[in-house]
């Protein structure tokens, strides 16, 4: 096994410049033809034709898919799916298969849809292969912001699955006013039920902004001397009891529960949250927020299972496909033009801010640099030792 | 019983206090000391309580912690949500096999310990209680360097998984069996074996009618407690589960974003079946005494 | 029990270590050969990051001072105060034995210089610990822990005591309903209190309004919070040991210190809990050990300023990697533990330690 990657032939004719081109093209008009024909869609022609057939085992966030395409998956191309929600936090998923990574063992599953600067690190540790663009029919088409990624330099080994940014979320009843920039955050009326996210990229992004750094600066490279004022003053919120928790996901609960006034969110939870909280509220603060991220498939370098592998990207970025996704995750997809679809499933999130962004908000955005592996280390250090573990 | 001995031998100023106490306050004292440990009870109830109560909750927001209202729902589909009822199912084997295993092992290790005197015995009693003095947390992370084999020189790949969350828990196990299964050997008429044998019968009968059956409710005791401590065991099975999801780690994973109701089912349920067994238990203990006695 | 010669065991020659070998050769595998590894991996030097070499053995104990400087650098400070004070006791105690000979062979009065001696160990610890605002990751393992051990045995003993002699025909059943609740996992048990406590809930707004907490007071993301979870969470491992040593008390044994003694505290002073005590001390044991390595009730229950020292090993295992440092941190825990478990035992002067 071991020599599979060595041997293994580079990405075949279609390479992911092709197949955004191609896609872009197609979405240009041809893509919605079948669909306003009445016509069956394209994947469906790989079903009448000879179904793909086979296995395919697919690693991903807890709630990050909707029910439908789970079953309509597997009929539609005949692949027996086997789809994981066991990844929860990056860090602890890259502990869990490291050893099995590096000895090149199978890790039991196909794709994986880690966060980009994880990935960026599989792809440079060589613990995934180039995704099979030349099997793949051509589908939709990337958002324009994800088009240039850096933790994928070549662009042959990701593609987004679900896409988002980080700002504030609030619950007005609790914290009286509306929130508008990131001082809110250290503001002592608010001690002890501000909540920032564990995910360092995240937080550390809004306390550099905090510390007078500008997104320009941020995104140009960090060093960690750079972020040395920012954890110093997330160290000192933490310790003097600003900071009630750092928590993954699970700081929904507590916003719900108004044990949090406001913390550091991700933009999908609470578009979904504010259509039923109407105290609710998210905002990118004046200095930014963190943007786009993405949570990204990547093809394991031990799987096999290039043409399901196909069949899976084909079938979710396919318009209609990747609107139901986006309406259950409630995050963006990375599949550009899909409000139409969106908006014959539900009108109303077609005209959710928080899943469509104005362009103030956009250029609001900053993209957490990717790290110098040495430098990296004393990140991870130092920011374990401000949340406590 | 010297303790006793030496305190019976100095009753110091008996008299002066014969009457302190009247005896209604030593009534209130008394109840109130029977509402403090009801209060205990309920405490212990408390959260269960919560449980039970929110397996019934018409959640709508996806998370089922804000209270929207009652449903039978969630409880006509219990099995809902795969991954959850597969997580338990692997959590109800690993704890099956880990108990079978720990019983034997630690059965043997009991009947050892009370049956004979041998030379190491007190160093095999100390040895024992070594894995319960130790905290899980250690526990956890010293089978996991072991098996994830990149801390010494080893040809191993990580082998962290089924089988090592197995061997994790039959280790915690076995000294709990081996501990609760003595405690009830203890002062047992090991003559009884030999009187067996005078009559005629092989050590292999001796054992099965005689030994065997006198290990019984120890056995069983030992085996509903270890089967209860792996079925709810999270520190340790996290350090080496590797890409298991047992019950308890499915739990951990879902608190990371939304509780689906079924826990809360399932835990309920698991509770009722326990609650039964319990109250059944006692009911025919009961008979069984009365009729004994009668 | 009454010891006849003819029921006593047999002596083995093979037979006894026959019996033992399976299962002592399983703990010797799977519990001395991994704390082996681990002391190996606490002593030994990290390869580069994400280079899926081995650890190299190198007699490494800087990884010991390194790990307790960014983990527990106040510990240290409140661990050097403590044995400062107790060598400070010592010497008085011995200069005292010295002066009085008699002192050293009247058993109570050993036990009270030894009580001493400890005392003066945890008081300086405690005041040294508690100056300094929030202390660090091993203080508040052993403080928290200990302080849910108290109540443990505040709240586990009535109960146990009302269970055994006055539960009559109903004893099993409420022995049951103790360990019933315990068979709910205990991480849903943990996130429930969650759900009870939060600052909007009835709990909260009820202390606000009798005063007990201020208007923007909380109980979650506290020690309080961290705290009741470990002694709720092991509190039935307290209540079950002291149970069974007060099951075995006679009770003809208590109605005669009654009528020996009169008042029933007296009673109860004198004769029950000396002979509970080998009870709490395994309660205490049970309760004490699993609490300062617990990090769930801190995960859930508690903030950044109240993690415990479990947190730490878990992230710097399971997220962070850093396996010399989670070993060492592992050490310094169980070496803790392993002395004060061997001091408590001399104090209450229970032998017994094997039940």
């Amino acid at each position: 096994m071991s020599n599979d990657r060595s041997s293994k032939p580079p990405a075949g004719g279609l390479s992911r410049r092709d197949f955004l081109t191609r896609g872009a093209a197609v979405a240009g008009g041809l893509a919605a033809a079948p669909y306003l024909l009445g016509g069956s869609p394209a994947w469906a022609a790989v079903e009448e034709g000879a179904k793909v057939g086979g296995k395919l085992d697919v690693l991903n966030w807890i709630g990050y898919i909707d029910k439908k395409s789970k079953k309509d998956f597997p009929k539609q191309t005949g692949i027996k799916l086997k789809y994981s929600e066991a990844l929860d936090d990056n860090n602890t998923f890259f502990a869990k298969y490291q050893e099995q990574f590096a000895n090149d063992d199978h890790i039991g599953f196909d794709i994986v849809a880690p966060t980009t600067w994880m990935a960026a690190r599989l792809i440079e540790l060589e613990y995934v292969q180039p995704l099979p663009f030349d099997l793949m029919e051509n589908r939709g088409s990337l958002r324009a912001e994800l088009e240039n990624p850096v933790w994928d330099p070549t662009g042959e080994f990701t593609l987004p699955w679900q896409t988002g940014y980080t700002g504030i979320a609030y619950n007005i009843e609790a914290t009286g006013r509306e929130i508008t920039s990131v001082e809110d955050l250290f503001d002592p009326k608010f001690k002890g039920r501000v909540g920032w996210l564990l995910e360092m990229r995240d937080s550390l992004t809004l306390a550099m902004l905090s510390t007078g750094m500008t997104g320009e600066e941020i995104a140009a490279g960090v060093t960690f001397n750079d972020a040395k004022p920012a954890f110093d003053r997330l160290e000192k919120a933490a310790q003097g009891g600003q900071i009630r928790r750092f928590t993954g996901n699970s700081y929904v609960s507590d916003l719900l529960s108004g044990d949090f006034a406001l913390n550091v969110s991700w933009s999908g939870d609470v578009a979904q949250l504010t259509t039923q909280e109407p105290n609710l509220r998210f905002v990118v603060p004046d200095e930014g927020g963190h943007g786009f991220w993405a949570d990204v498939m990547c093809m394991v370098a031990t799987s096999k299972r290039s043409k399901q592998v196909a069949a899976w990207l084909d079938y979710f970025y396919d318009p209609v496909n990747a609107a139901r996704v986006a309406d259950t995750t409630s995050y963006i997809s990375p599949v550009a033009d899909i409000t139409d679809e969106l908006a014959t499933i539900n009108p109303e999130a077609a005209e959710n801010t928080i899943l469509f962004p104005p362009q103030d908000v956009l250029d609001r955005l900053v993209q957490f640099p990717l790290l110098d592996p040495d430098d990296e280390e004393r990140f991870d250090r130092r920011y374990a030792e401000i949340t406590g573990g | 019983m010297t303790t006793v001995e030496r305190a019976l031998d100095s009753p110091a100023a008996v008299e002066v206090q014969r009457s302190f106490p009247p005896p209604w306050l030593r009534r209130a004292g008394s109840w109130l000391l029977n509402i403090y440990a009801g209060l205990a009870l309920v405490y212990l109830f408390i959260p269960i309580a919560v449980v039970v109560a929110f397996s019934f909750n018409a959640e709508n927001t996806n998370f089922n912690f804000t209270w929207d209202g009652f449903t039978f729902a969630n409880w006509t589909h219990p099995f809902a949500d795969q991954g959850l009822v597969d997580a338990f199912v692997l959590s109800l084997e690993i704890a099956a096999i880990a108990t079978a295993i720990a019983v034997v092992l630690g059965g043997l290790i009991a009947l050892a310990l009370t049956r004979y005197r041998f030379r190491g015995s007190g160093f095999v009693n100390l040895f024992l209680v070594l894995p319960l003095t130790t905290p899980e947390i250690v526990l956890g992370a010293s089978l996991a360097s072991l098996f994830i084999a990149k801390t010494y020189p080893s040809p191993v790949p990580d082998s962290r998984g089924f089988a090592a969350v197995l061997i994790a828990h039959v280790m915690f196990c076995v000294s709990f069996v081996a501990l609760t299964v003595k405690a009830r050997l203890r002062g047992f008429d090991w003559t009884l074996e030999d009187a067996a044998m005078d009559l005629g019968a092989g050590p292999v009968r001796t054992f099965t009618k005689v030994t065997f059956p006198l290990m019984i409710p120890g056995i069983l005791a030992a085996a509903l407690l270890s089967f209860a401590l792996s079925l709810d065991d999270f520190i340790i099975t996290q350090f080496n589960s590797g890409d298991q999801t047992t019950f308890p780690i499915y739990i951990y994973g879902a608190a990371q974003r939304a509780i689906p109701p079924q826990i809360q089912v399932l835990s309920s349920m698991i509770l009722i079946v326990s609650v039964g067994i319990l109250v059944t238990g006692t009911f025919f203990g009961r008979r069984k005494e009365r009729a004994a006695t009668s | 029990m009454a010891g006849a010669a003819d029921t006593a065991p047999k002596r083995g020659r093979f037979a006894p270590y026959g019996l033992l070998s399976p299962g002592i050769i399983w703990l010797i595998l799977f519990f001395l050969v991994p704390v082996a590894i681990l002391l190996r991996a606490a002593l030994s030097s990290q390869p580069e990051r994400f280079v899926p070499d081995d650890l190299r053995f190198k007699w490494k104990w800087s990884n010991f001072s390194n790990a307790l400087d960014r983990f527990g650098p106040q510990f240290q400070d409140a661990m050097r105060n403590a044995l400062i004070a107790a060598v400070v006791v010592a010497v008085i105690i011995a200069a005292v034995v010295v002066l009085r000979r008699g002192l050293w062979h009247n058993t109570r009065a050993r036990r009270l210089l030894v009580g001493a001696l400890v005392a003066g160990f945890f008081g300086a610890y405690i005041i040294t610990s508690t100056v300094d605002g929030w202390g660090d990751h091993f203080q508040r393992s052993f403080l928290y822990a200990g302080i849910a051990t108290l109540l443990c045995i505040a709240i586990g003993y009535p109960l146990a005591y009302v269970i055994a002699f006055r539960g009559g025909a109903y004893k099993n059943l409420l022995l049951g309903l103790v360990v019933v609740p315990f068979f709910t996992t205990y991480l849903i048990r943990t996130i429930a209190w969650k759900t009870i406590l939060f600052d909007n809930g009835p709990v909260v707004d009820f202390l606000q309004t009798i005063g007990v907490l201020g208007d923007s007071g909380r109980l979650l993301a506290t020690p309080g919070a961290v705290i009741g979870g470990l002694t709720y969470n092991f509190l039935p491992f307290m209540v079950l040991p002291i149970y069974v040593s007060l099951e075995k008390i006679d009770v003809n044994l208590v109605d005669a210190a009654r009528d020996l003694y009169s008042s029933p505290a007296r009673a109860f002073r004198k004769v029950v809990l000396p002979l509970s005590l080998p009870g709490v001390f395994a309660g205490t044991l049970l309760t004490f050990i699993p609490a300062s390595g617990d990090f769930i009730n801190a995960e859930f229950l508690g903030s950044p300023t109240t993690s415990m020292i479990g947190n730490v090993v878990q992230n710097q295992f399971l997220v962070q990697l850093d396996y010399p440092t989670a070993a060492a941190l592992s050490f310094v825990l169980m070496a803790i533990i392993t002395v004060a478990v061997l001091v408590y035992a001399r104090v209450l002067g229970t032998e017994d330690l094997t039940g």
